[in-house]
């Protein structure tokens, strides 16, 4: 089994058993131009995954392994966006506002899909979520289950939100996490750091924590 | 009169999103204010961690208790615990407790370490539930998962919750993420909570108020206390 040198200490997986997570890597949040940015975010502290997280899908693809994408989005007529979510902050653009790719967060829009970078492959599964953690009202436990997965890769955006939501609900379900490093991303670089500390604080409350790059995978005969 | 909470002078915008909430559909959730996480004796305690981070909440929460009692506010403590045969551990938590010497289910220094009935498990007395009080012990970090606590907040007719408890950044951050992603508005109280790390403690409040209050706002005892009227 491929062990990989991680924080807080070494992290082991059976790649039969063993899926890799790609959280909300939606043109919305990453492109210029896009929502991410019109509310003044920096998109370049997401984009430097990118080129590390498609050579990782690659190798991943090659080995045989399962990928499965979430987006984060509503429903048109945003009958599951929660009102709290859609009116709190008094933000300037809210959730199914026009925005620069289409009504913003709302599904099969062009700024709600993940960008041509990193799209899903054929028959990779992807999960629409309508929170920041991808377990709550989704289909992912059974997509888990019926795969007989175990232990999570987890890639994505962003770091403290999502991907940390997200890592949380799968540890308490018991799954192994480990956080890549270099694929997972922030808008803000003080969050990146404390987000992947946290992750890996009191001997791996979440998870593990490890740069894509100390991931070895043996392609497939 | 029924009384009403709100506006809550809180960061990033004024508490709650639609203006003020009766106390009627509004519950204090109290996280793990358990003696092996902040007890004297207790098995963090034993584990040479500085007990007064995540003491410091206590005095705060009594007083907010006492106030949000006299209003019939709903109260709802967690605690965070396993079954005396394991059957409710997963492996890869026993197997890290094990790794910082804190083995789940072993002898601590206050009954076996988080499992249900232990004197260590029980909740501290400054912070003590009283009759009426909803409690919900669940097995991870965060209060939803595998527990009843959506069912007892939804049936109470709750829509808004103040959180307290520890750790700031663990499981008290971990059941805000959950609140907000089932549409609960949510406030978490800087002086009723705490972590055994103060910059991660200091760090989950920030995250809170990113993004317009991507996971809620953040407030005061004293902040809700005065915006209450009636």
């Amino acid at each position: 089994m491929p062990t990989v040198e991680a924080l807080p200490g070494p992290f082991t997986f059976a790649p039969e058993s063993t899926a890799l997570l790609v959280i909300d890597m939606q043109r919305d949040f990453l492109e210029p131009g896009g929502f991410g940015e019109s509310l003044g975010n920096d998109v370049s502290q997401l984009r430097r995954t990118i080129a590390p997280l498609a050579a990782f899908m690659t190798n991943w693809r090659a080995a045989g392994l399962p990928i499965i994408h979430t987006r984060e989005g509503h429903l048109p007529d945003l009958s599951d966006c929660p009102p709290a979510k859609l009116e709190r902050g008094a933000p300037s653009k809210r959730i199914g506002d026009p925005g620069a790719f289409g009504r913003i967060l709302i599904r099969g829009e062009y700024g709600h899909d993940i960008i041509d970078e990193l799209q899903p492959a054929p028959r990779e599964a992807v999960v629409d979520k309508p929170g920041k953690g991808a377990f709550y009202a989704t289909e992912l436990q059974d997509l888990l289950d019926k795969g007989g997965i175990r232990s999570l890769l987890v890639a994505g955006v962003t770091t403290e939100v999502c991907v940390h939501t997200t890592v949380r609900e799968a540890n308490d379900r018991g799954y192994e996490c480990l956080v890549l490093a270099d694929c997972v991303g922030s808008y803000f670089p003080e969050f990146q750091r404390v987000g992947l500390e946290m992750i890996a604080a009191q001997g791996g409350i979440f998870g593990w924590v490890a740069d894509s790059t100390s991931v070895t995978l043996e392609e497939r005969p | 009169m029924t009384a009403i909470i709100g506006p809550v002078k809180a960061t990033p915008y004024l508490w709650p999103y639609d203006g003020s909430v009766p106390v009627e559909r509004t519950a204090l959730i109290c996280i793990d204010w358990q003696t092996d996480f902040c007890g004297p004796g207790g098995y963090v305690e034993a584990m040479g961690y500085d007990i007064a981070l995540t003491r410091a909440g206590l005095p705060a929460t009594a007083r907010l208790l006492d106030h949000v009692r006299s209003l019939g506010m709903l109260v709802v403590h967690t605690r965070e615990g396993h079954d005396p045969d394991l059957s409710d551990l997963p492996a890869n938590k026993r197997w890290r407790s094990a790794q910082i010497g804190a083995e789940i289910g072993g002898q601590g220094p206050c009954g076996r370490i988080l499992i249900k009935g232990e004197p260590g498990w029980e909740i501290v007395p400054e912070v003590a539930p009283v009759a009426g009080e909803v409690i919900v012990d669940k097995p991870g970090k965060g209060a939803f998962y595998a527990t009843n606590l959506d069912l007892v907040l939804r049936t109470h007719g709750i829509t808004h919750l103040i959180l307290t408890g520890i750790t700031t950044d663990v499981c008290v951050h971990t059941t805000m993420r959950e609140a907000n992603d089932r549409g609960y508005e949510c406030l978490i109280l800087s002086d009723c909570t705490g972590a055994t790390d103060p910059g991660n403690h200091t760090a989950a409040l920030h995250m809170v108020t990113m993004q317009g209050g991507v996971f809620g706002c953040v407030a005061t005892s004293d902040d809700v206390i005065a915006a209450t009227e009636g």
